[in-house]
């Protein structure tokens, strides 16, 4: 590794906060008790958090009789020879800016991710692909050591530093010791849980971070036998469906039947039947998929009884109590944040009542003052009590001007997609129904911009699927105005 | 109580003669300065010299025990002013800031020091905030040298040479009485190393054995004084420096076998060039090189005979300057010519005119400088198409497929933040009323102007934010809205924007951030710092707690201000109906809202020892933080575009219809209660709780505890068998 004629050079990409700096003092130290010089630098940048830091160090055995070397302080193209990021995407970007050559540099990186803020604030997916990176990193690397040092770090409640001295040394890419960066942690409050992340990090780096090869859970979904009643009548019924509709019907069936009743899932089931008679791609069936998991999770709207129902599932506790890491017996307190407004009381109500309730402005004056902000404490008996009297509301669920309003919806989008008359426009207009979502305001928003492409789509019979995606993603930027090229009716109002 | 605590590594400080001291060079500048018999230090904060501001800090009681005054100064004209001492007593003094921007902040009182000249040695060590990792536009310090006579130290940035040109440049300044610039660039702040350290000398004059006061009317920037002082920096000075740097070798000359081609550079550059040389198998990892080179560790002025000398005997030499203007190889091609040296002078011709000069750009520039010379006679290991391909072994198609994939990674706010309920809420409020024009200003809230919160439009500096909103408030559809940081206001903010504006009659709105700290440079205490016990509000509570010391209020209402509200960020539904009633009010004049909230990593700094101290003494303790339900959660990530917090995240979606990632929180939250404010102020969704985590309960809590835990238990069995009969 180490060149007769010259220096390591090392560059360090990570976030800010993550601890780049304490790891690049254990390098010094490491270098310093192995009697080399070692030279670091770093653009740590401010004190906010977020943004890309990068470190560069050099390394260079002394001699006793020759004078300190002159080192660089820039990490340069052609000239690294240990990149290390601690997340995927800055591996990612030290690719991009040329510092991994593939005759020189050994790439070491935890490949977990840390999503940036566009790829957040997304309406749908912006996350990055992943895979893409790992894929130039074997490409582009002299060698590429990548694992989970996240996961690592978590597990054994420390910092990613740790983990990443652990890949550093097991990587053999620098000529000191392992007990020389061993001895550096040994010491300080955090010592047992930094050796413990670093041990494991170094056997996982030594064995070229592969580690053990578990071959992706990728076994093809089958259906289960039936354990009771409701299962002998239903899993006959999917089985006789398409393959590739098995799965989704499955989860689909399961919802509806959970979220209202049988009768309710036989309704989907038959207009899942009239998409699969409808589609083209007899093959997969992708029409009838696509179209049915976004109509199963339509019809399964979030309206007040839902989200009291969700809310006291058998196993969210648990679930809550190994998020929060709350130890065995420690009392823990969960304090909601909902905000009921009129739109959401009125849905609730019969339908002459729920139009009523919001053209009358006294009524709505009079009943604002009960709703508004409110923070429930759901671990509280009383809480429960109600929220539970509210998910059995869901009972009557199909006279409620909410469930109207959203089934009007529902059935223009569907038949929209069952009348079109190309297989590319259907799966264009199937693909709307992801378009369905949040609460609120959001809400409205996205179900009023897809009805407005409905109407567009209505009112101009030439349009094509790649316009209806281009209004789809036009659609989902939140902060713009929405408006597709032709004149709309007028849009829904909010259930 | 700065971001970063120097309480160890200022102990180097009191190193003396002969013992080794490694550590970062802003360390090792504070080390030259106590052996120079520095009298008095200060600055101002901001990055890359925060964190020299820091180790003064830190470094009170070695101070204290010399006889070194400092000052953390209210400004960098402050700092600047206070080199005043130099002018008529021989103390050496030492202020530092960030560059440009605190040498433009402090130019008036430079540029009156560099005329009245000095007596004692004054140095200001400028962090020269230029290329990448820079925060500011970018500009050259050089350019305020020149037009003020100050001479600008740029030495090798290796401990050695770093510590020796300090001692070197307060006795240029005694022999030119002339102030000084010592130039440290990014990476040279943070570059790390050793040398052998001297004893520390104490100053001759301080509190204990005071100056004899002396009056020098000609120091005086009167006139006629003013012209004699003009005559005198070219008549008596800049000779005078001249000579220093020439008697003491201040710029070095490194021979090589090449001795018809040669290299000129800033100290501050040398080590890209050997690196670029070595790469090119012309010089050694020590340094020795085949090519001769002119190291200007004096960037200003220019030495005439030294040039002479080393570009008689050259047909080619290469000049390498960071920055635009090209102001040393104008300097250098006069000089030459002036004397008739026929050396053909390269530079910005082959080296680009903007940006840093990184080890990719020398490789490529003394690469393109040998070919362009026509020296087949200097044999190279690399060629120039070599070089060029150097720069990225990345195929085309793959960067492009790369960089549509890769995240930016703005600096954003950190985890807790409390600006970002103040952003929240602004931007809520800018959903009802319409878009808004901001006046920004300089501080953790610039970081507003990005995504998720895409608010501001303009930055001026550092507490200019109403300043500047005061030729735009006539034009615009609502009252003109400025926001500045607590640093700003105390920094410029309180004189050139709020006693302006009141005196103009500025019927717009100044939302100033009291975080209690100047929190984007590291953390610096301010005036407006309270006691930490009783720092201003943050999740604690809701309502203001502050009213017994200097703050922000007061100095507005001293000023004139007649309308000022103080509400805690964090209540993010005061905050919106407090800035909706200043946007819409009918008072006349400046509204000014001052939102307040402790810096969120202070905070973390200050609070968590105590809960650690509390949880392992046994004392009850509640800890809160976030959830979000991912069975509720629709995946539509409205709360991360209404606050950008680190903690709020996105994870796989748990649901096998659902594509789209939910929102995740993890385990960083600090429970700042953002998220669920949001919730409810936004109407987002029914996914957000607040989980609250007791420890060492009480008998009561357990009690209440286990009821709790009981009935639910029943109905969880209850409803586990229900399930099982509705779902297969």
């Amino acid at each position: 590794m180490s060149r007769n004629d010259g220096t390591i050079n090392m560059v360090i990409a990570a976030l800010g906060g993550e601890g780049g700096g304490v790891l690049t003092n254990w390098l010094i130290m490491a270098a310093e008790q192995s009697g080399w010089w070692c030279q670091s630098t770093s653009l740590a940048g401010v004190a906010q958090r977020t943004g890309a830091t990068i470190y560069y160090l050099e390394f260079m055995p002394r001699q006793s009789d020759m004078p300190p070397p002159v080192m660089s302080l820039f990490p340069a193209q052609g000239d690294i020879d240990i990149a290390v990021a601690s997340e995927i995407a800055e591996a990612g970007r030290m690719i991009s800016r040329g510092f991994i050559s593939p005759d020189k540099s050994v790439l070491i990186a935890s490949d977990h991710r840390v999503f940036g803020i566009t790829e957040k604030s997304a309406t749908g997916d912006g996350s990055v692909d992943r895979d893409l990176i790992l894929e130039m990193g074997e490409r582009y690397g002299r060698a590429f050591i990548h694992f989970d040092m996240s996961e690592i770090v978590q597990r054994h409640g420390t910092v990613i530093s740790a983990a990443l001295l652990g890949a550093i040394a097991g990587s053999g890419a620098l000529p000191f010791e392992q007990s020389c960066f061993r001895d550096l942690l040994s010491s300080g409050g955090s010592a047992g849980a930094n050796l413990s992340a670093f041990d494991e990090s170094f056997r996982q780096a030594q064995s070229g971070g592969v580690g053990e090869y578990v071959p992706p859970d990728i076994k093809a979904f089958s259906l289960p036998v039936a354990s009771n009643a409701l299962g002998e009548r239903w899993l006959p019924r999917i089985a006789d469906l398409p393959a590739g509709l098995q799965e989704m019907a499955y989860h689909s069936v399961n919802r509806l039947i959970d979220y209202q009743d049988e009768a309710y899932a036989e309704e989907w089931l038959s207009r899942v039947s009239a998409l699969i008679d409808r589609d083209l791609d007899r093959e997969s069936c992708s029409l009838a998929h696509e179209a049915g998991r976004h109509l199963a999770l339509w019809m399964a709207f979030e309206d007040i009884p839902r989200v009291a129902q969700l809310k006291v599932r058998p196993d969210r506790e648990s679930m809550i109590r190994s998020e929060v890491k709350a130890a065995a017996g420690q009392p823990v307190k969960v304090a909601e944040f909902f905000h009921p407004r009129i739109e959401e009381v009125a849905a609730l109500l019969p339908v002459s009542w729920g139009s009523a309730l919001l053209k009358s402005q006294t009524a709505k004056r009079w009943l604002s003052r009960l709703l508004g902000p409110r923070t429930l404490r759901t671990d509280r008996v009383s809480m429960q009590v109600l929220l539970r009297g509210l998910a059995s509301v869901r009972r009557f669920r199909r006279s409620t001007f909410g469930y109207a309003h959203e089934r009007k919806m529902i059935d223009r989008w569907y038949d929209a997609v069952l009348s079109a008359d190309e297989h590319d426009m259907a799966m264009a207009i199937a693909a709307l129904g992801g378009m369905v979502k949040g609460y609120g305001e959001t809400r409205y928003r996205t179900t009023s911009r897809l009805m407005q492409i409905l109407d567009y789509v209505e009112h101009s019979p030439d349009s094509d699927s790649s316009a209806i995606t281009a209004l789809q993603i036009a659609a989902m930027e939140p902060e713009s105005n929405f408006e597709p090229g032709r004149a709309v009716s007028s849009s829904p109002e909010p259930a | 109580m700065a971001e970063r605590s120097f309480t160890e590594e200022v102990k180097k400080l009191r190193a003396g003669e002969g013992e080794v001291f490694k550590g970062e060079g802003i360390l090792a500048i504070t080390k030259a300065l106590l052996q120079s018999g520095v009298s008095y230090v200060g600055g101002y904060q901001g990055s890359p010299i925060s964190h020299l501001m820091d180790v003064l800090n830190d470094a009170q009681d070695i101070l204290g025990d010399l006889g070194v005054h400092f000052e953390a100064n209210g400004s960098e004209a402050t700092a600047a002013a206070m080199l005043s001492a130099s002018i008529n007593y021989p103390l050496r003094g030492a202020v530092t800031w960030k560059s440009t921007v605190g040498t433009n902040v402090a130019s008036d009182a430079l540029s009156n020091l560099a005329s009245s000249g000095v007596t004692g040695g004054a140095m200001v060590i400028v962090g020269e905030d230029y290329g990448e990792g820079s925060s500011i536009m970018q500009e050259r310090s050089y350019a305020f040298a020149m037009k003020a006579q100050m001479w600008l130290l740029d030495p090798r940035p290796n401990l050695p040479s770093i510590v020796d040109m300090v001692g070197k440049g307060f006795e240029l300044s005694e022999a030119s009485n002339t102030p000084i610039f010592y130039m440290m660039r990014i990476r040279g702040c943070h570059v790390t190393g050793e040398f052998i350290a001297r004893d520390n000398v104490a100053p001759e004059y301080h509190s204990q054995a005071p100056v004899t006061p002396n009056r020098e009317p000609e120091k005086i920037i009167l006139p006629p004084f003013v012209y004699q002082q003009e005559r005198e920096k070219i008549a008596e000075r800049l000779p005078a420096a001249i000579r220093f740097i020439e008697e003491h070798a201040l710029n070095e000359i490194f021979p090589g076998r090449y001795d018809s081609v040669g290299i000129i550079t800033c100290g501050g550059s040398y080590n890209t060039v050997i690196r670029a040389l070595q790469r090119q198998g012309l010089a050694d990892v020590y340094g020795e090189t085949d090519i001769p080179i002119y190291c200007l560790n004096v960037a200003y002025p220019l030495i005439p005979n030294e040039l002479v000398q080393f570009c008689a005997s050259k047909e080619q030499v290469l000049v390498l300057e960071e920055g635009q203007p090209e102001y040393i190889e104008q300097g250098i091609q006069t000089v030459l010519r002036r004397q008739d040296v026929q050396t053909r002078v390269y530079g910005k011709d082959i080296m680009p005119m903007a940006g840093e000069y990184t080890g990719q750009v020398m490789l490529e520039g003394i690469t393109r400088f040998i070919s362009e010379a026509s020296r087949e006679d200097i044999p190279l290991k690399l060629s120039l198409e070599v070089v060029l391909g150097t720069e990225t072994p990345v195929s085309d198609e793959d960067i492009s497929r790369l960089m549509a994939e890769l995240p930016p990674r703005p600096a954003g706010l950190c985890t807790g933040c409390p600006e970002r309920p103040l952003f929240s809420a602004i931007k809520q409020l800018q959903e009802e009323m319409g878009p808004f024009h901001i006046s920004s200003d300089i501080g953790c809230h610039s970081f507003a102007t990005a995504a998720p919160f895409n608010l501001g439009n303009t930055i001026m500096g550092y507490g200019l934010s109403l300043a500047s909103s005061s030729g735009m408030r006539h034009a615009l559809p609502h009252k003109a809205i400025s926001i500045m940081g607590d640093g700003g206001f105390w920094h410029n903010g309180l004189t050139s924007g709020v006693t302006s504006a009141v005196f103009n009659e500025h019927d717009g709105l100044l939302i100033v951030i009291d975080n209690g700290y100047s929190a984007a440079t590291g953390g610096q205490d301010i005036p407006s710092l309270v006691e930490p016990n009783l720092i201003a509000t943050t999740l604690d509570s809701s309502q203001p707690k502050r009213d017994s010391w200097q703050t922000i209020e007061d100095a507005c209402r001293g000023a004139g201000v007649k309308w000022i509200r103080t509400v805690s960020t964090y209540n993010i539904a005061a905050m919106k109906e407090t800035l909706r009633s200043a946007l819409t009010t009918d008072a006349p004049g400046l509204k000014v809202v001052v939102a307040e909230g402790e810096c969120m990593l202070n905070r973390q700094r200050r609070v968590k020892p105590l809960i650690r101290q509390a949880v392992s003494e046994g004392r009850r303790v509640e800890r809160a933080r976030f959830y979000i339900d991912p069975e509720t959660c629709t995946g539509d990530h409205g709360c991360i575009r209404l606050s950008g917090c680190p903690s709020l995240t996105i994870r796989e979606n748990p649901d096998p219809l659902r594509s789209d990632p939910v929102s995740y929180v993890d385990n960083s939250c600090v429970g700042c209660g953002v998220c669920g404010t949001n919730a409810h102020s936004a109407v987002l969704c029914p996914s957000f709780s607040r989980v609250e985590l007791v420890d060492n309960p009480t008998a009561w809590d357990r009690m209440l505890n286990a009821t709790r835990v009981r009935v639910r238990e029943w109905w969880r069995v209850r409803d586990r068998k229900r399930m099982a009969k509705r779902q297969f």
